[in-house]
């Protein structure tokens, strides 16, 4: 179904919403001038498991500027209700999943250090941080725990008593008994037992959160940087008791989400609720060290795989056993990205017959997990790559060919993978050429030389990847033909740095034949539109093909308001370049004149899409790194890779996402970890000196290559998802790289990140850690 | 904490506002002078975000007092453009997509505003450098260092 055209194209690298972000006037939600607006803070617990058993709120009732203290008592009483979560999973007992119920404010027992037990809110916001500094809370400490080994451990502490287990849900797939038999009977295994760790997404912009309430309507109108505006609608309505028809949720630009700013966090109902009760607009901002404890973190998984093969070393089976850490709380769709959606491409890009999975969602006591960039793909794909490098060590096989052994060739697609998902169209093996080719694979040992004469070690590592993007699958999109000369183009997606306003101009633009500066694009106001937001990498392919699907439509109603104008049969009329015209004739009405003759000045075109087949964007990521053996220090030194995305509408936006994520992944293996104290569940990571995100000059530059000669199947742009595959690539190609560096001295696998100090022992030592 | 009235030198203009003597530079420009443009991404000088010229130079705006510099001249990212046009160097980030989500594009623009005045034709060690003390999560920084890298070949 892909179209030959490739839908705006021509507009090259340079974006519209460019100039307001280069000049000072982004509309981020801290930016908005909030008349009479009041402002919150909130008070969180230090403790990681405490009953909170009496608030005194009377001194910050007399603070100051304060204009009203709450606690989750108040909230309860007040008929506030938890926040949902998707339904779906069942717990190791086969019944429902259960989380302990999240209300904005805990109202019996804090579950993790940052969980908001109460809240001030005064005329500024450091009248409220004063004043939450009186409300004294006494807390009874409780047992605790955090990490997601020991809490499925014997004798483990329950970070929920009563549900008298810590695995809140659990997923298997596959059959258990061929796969023993596979096992039982290769030539061959190869394990691996691996922590993908704990991240905090950290987007520059931290989350914000504006509530107003009507009094006159019964309306809330709830502005915030959130990906999924719809959903978090529905989730404050249902937080707040009321239809989602009475809150409204208004976005504006957002400052990087990296799935973090997807869902409800407890902030955004919250704000709603103190708007009614304060008879006042109410503003939250989260500190940095807000955002450390209460935003959700990423990741943290602990992963056993196995990988069977024969004794050409050919795949036969894979078997992983996961444990996701989900936090105090099931997240809106926590357990959706270790059980669902990163499972789904467990088994990467080689044909591998046969796979059992088994996966635990656990609770503890940390803040939620959800997604960041990647969910459950990066840690899916970490642990093949990670295995498939140990299997080539222990079989003396060339990491290269055991995976061209193995990779899916082209020939088999569409091919359905050992997980039961089927990939649509991809030629792993000329993608996995081309990014040796591009890496200077063959010029390594050269390099080594060089780095060895200067004392310093070297090595090498690739990964291939598969990704899995999509999401919801149906998307809408209006239309909107003006008499003024524009077209407003209204999606339920959400720009946040991705440079959807100009690629859905470009494309709306090319359909309709039109200069894509007449195009606006409306998004992130549920009482304009609705959908399924920005997530899973679906954006373009989904959102991109409604706005296509949409365009194409306006032509047709335009067609039929053309035949009144011309007085012509609508089959007659032709339709080119912003013109209608009688075919065969210079009778013609231009579209906007067209736009100018209807009763409200404009017509509309519309369009749902819905598809069938994800897509499935794949690639190989090749990554260099010098150590310096005398600090340990790692550096990565160059990185190429070959992406295929399928079509690109615009090369340059393509390149920055998958810069972006490089980076991200990057940090993952090299240099960030959230940890909590093992024993207090204290926050050890609460601020950017504890929390390393890469800067400027802890990376290299990136060599990418890009590969179309697969277009997508599924949708009429032929494009894949492209906003979460450098995250996925890069934390096994650096750690792949990192232990073929040390593999002289017996390293098999070392956990991310990367830390200079254990590799500084493993050199000093001459051996490996354990 | 008494208010006084302080006379702050920003982007060429004068302006008169009753602070706190405590008041932060970076809180003087978002809510009394409404310049947005400067951001807060941190709690206190590990970002950039907020980065402004004071008298040319660099300044976190989150770890100035806006007291301390009264007379100084005060450039933020609103004062760039000229009569609507964007400067070269906001020009060379639109054309090599060095902003992605917009959010440390002012404090990263004013960092490497800083670096282009005292070294015209930096390397890209030298562009590194000067904008480590400046976060970014979207772009990996690759397309943030060919905007300046651009932006100082153009220049004389
Ligand atoms: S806000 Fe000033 S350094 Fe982060
Ligand atoms: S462009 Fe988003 S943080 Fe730099």
């Amino acid at each position: 179904m892909t179209e030959p055209t490739r839908y705006g194209r021509a507009q090259g690298g340079a974006r519209k919403e460019d100039e307001r972000f280069l000049t000072g006037r982004g509309r981020y939600a801290d930016d908005l001038a909030v008349p009479g607006a009041a402002h919150a803070a909130i008070v969180r617990s230090p403790h990681a498991r405490a009953r909170t058993a009496a608030i005194d709120v009377a001194a910050a009732r007399a603070a100051p500027g304060v204009i009203g203290v709450f606690t989750g008592a108040d909230l309860v009483a007040a008929g506030v209700k938890p926040l949902p979560f998707v339904p779906g999973f069942v717990g190791e007992d086969g019944r429902p999943a259960r989380s302990p119920a999240r209300y904005p404010l805990t109202p019996d027992v804090a579950r993790f250090v940052g969980d908001p037990v109460a809240v001030v809110v005064a005329e500024t916001a450091e009248a409220a941080r004063d004043a939450a500094e009186l409300v004294a809370v006494d807390y009874e400490p409780l047992d605790a725990v955090v990490d997601v080994r020991r809490a499925l451990g014997p004798a483990a502490v329950l970070a929920e008593p009563d549900f008298g287990t810590n695995v809140a849900a659990f997923h298997a797939i596959g059959d258990a008994v061929r796969v023993d038999e596979a096992f039982a009977s290769a030539a061959h295994v190869a394990r691996i037992d691996l922590v993908n760790n704990r991240l905090v997404p950290n987007p520059i912009e931290p989350r914000v959160c504006v509530g107003e309430y009507d009094t006159a309507s019964g309306r809330y109108v709830v502005r915030l940087p959130t990906q999924t505006a719809q959903s978090t609608r529905n989730s404050i309505a249902a937080s707040l008791g009321v239809a989602p028809e009475r809150v409204r949720v208004i976005v504006g630009d957002i400052g990087g989400g990296f799935g973090m700013k997807t869902f409800i966090h407890p902030e955004d109902a919250l704000v709603a609720w103190l708007a009614k009760a304060c008879g006042r607009p109410v503003k939250w901002r989260a500190d940095r060290s807000e955002s450390f404890l209460g935003d959700t973190h990423g990741r943290d998984q602990w992963v056993q795989a196995e990988l069977a093969l024969d004794r050409a070393g050919r795949f036969l089976a894979l078997r992983v056993r996961l444990a996701a850490n989900m936090g105090a709380y099931l997240a809106f769709i926590g357990p959706v990205v270790p059980l669902r959606a990163g499972v789904r491409v467990s088994t990467g890009g080689y044909d591998i017959p046969l796979f059992r999975f088994e996966g635990r969602a656990v609770l503890t006591n940390t803040a939620p997990v959800c997604a960041y960039r990647g969910a459950g793909r990066p840690e899916a794909i970490y642990a093949i790559e990670r295995l498939v490098d140990v299997a080539a060590r222990e079989l003396g096989i060339d990491p290269v060919e055991l995976r061209r052994r193995n990779l899916v060739p082209r020939s088999a697609m569409p091919y359905r993978n050992g997980v039961g998902e089927t990939y649509d169209v991809g030629d792993f093996a000329a993608v996995l050429d081309r990014a040796l080719a591009a890496a200077d694979w063959s010029g390594f040992d050269a390099r080594r030389a060089a780095s060895r004469a200067t004392g310093r070690l070297r090595g090498r590592g690739l990964a291939f990847y598969v990704e899995w993007t999509g999401g919801e699958m149906t998307e809408r999109a209006v239309v909107e033909v003006h008499g003024d000369g524009r077209v407003v183009l209204l999606s339920g997606t959400q720009n946040m740095g991705q440079g959807l306003e100009t690629s859905y101009a470009g494309i709306v633009a090319e359909a309709l034949g039109i200069d894509p500066a007449r195009v606006e694009v409306v998004q992130g106001d549920t009482d304009r539109v609705l959908g399924s937001g920005s997530v899973a990498s679906r954006s373009l392919f989904v959102g991109g093909s409604a706005a296509l699907a949409g365009g194409k439509d306006a032509i047709e109603k335009g067609r039929a308001l053309a035949a009144d104008a011309l007085e012509a049969a609508p089959r007659d009329i032709e339709y080119a370049a912003g013109r209608f015209c009688i075919a065969g004739t210079d009778r013609a009405i231009g579209l906007f004149d067209l736009a100018a003759r209807q009763p409200e000045r404009r017509f509309l075109g519309e369009a749902t899409v819905t598809f069938t087949m994800p897509s499935w964007p794949n690639g190989c990521h090749v990554c260099e790194v010098e150590i310096d053996p005398e600090t340990g220090e790692v550096r990565v030194d160059r990185y190429s890779a070959v992406d295929d995305v399928g079509r690109r509408l615009n090369p340059a936006i393509v390149a920055g996402q998958v810069h972006g994520g490089i980076a991200q992944g990057i940090g993952q293996a090299l240099l960030e970890a959230c940890r909590y104290d093992a024993d207090s569940g204290q926050l050890l990571t609460g601020t950017f000196q504890d929390y390393a995100l890469p800067r400027a000059d802890d990376l290299p530059a990136f060599a990418l290559g890009a590969f179309e000669d697969e277009p997508a199947s599924g949708n009429p742009l032929g494009t894949k998802g492209v906003g979460e595959v450098g995250a996925v690539a890069a934390p096994p190609a650096v750690v792949n790289a990192v232990v073929d560096a040390l593999a002289e001295f017996g390293v098999k696998h070392l956990d991310m990140p990367v830390r200079a100090e254990d590799v500084w022992r493993i050199v000093a030592g001459g051996r490996a850690p354990r | 904490m008494p208010k006084r009235l302080l006379t702050l030198a920003v982007n060429g203009r004068r302006h008169e506002i009753a602070a706190d003597g405590h008041a932060l530079l970076v809180d003087v420009l978002r809510d009394a002078l409404g310049l947005t443009g400067t951001k807060q991404g941190c709690d206190g000088g590990e970002c950039g975000a907020c980065t402004v010229l004071v008298d040319g130079a660099p300044r976190l705006a989150c770890l100035t007092l806006a007291a301390s510099v009264e007379g100084r001249a005060i450039e933020t990212i609103e004062g760039l453009a000229r009569s609507g046009r964007m400067s070269a160097l906001q020009q060379a980030f639109h054309e090599r997509l060095g902003t992605q989500c917009g959010f440390c594009t002012p404090g990263m623009i004013m960092a490497a505003e800083a670096l282009l005045r005292r070294t015209p034709h930096p390397d890209e060690a030298e562009i590194r450098e000067a904008l480590a003390g400046n976060l970014c999560r979207c772009t990996g920084y690759v397309k943030i260092i060919e905007s300046v890298r651009a932006a100082a070949e153009a220049r004389p």
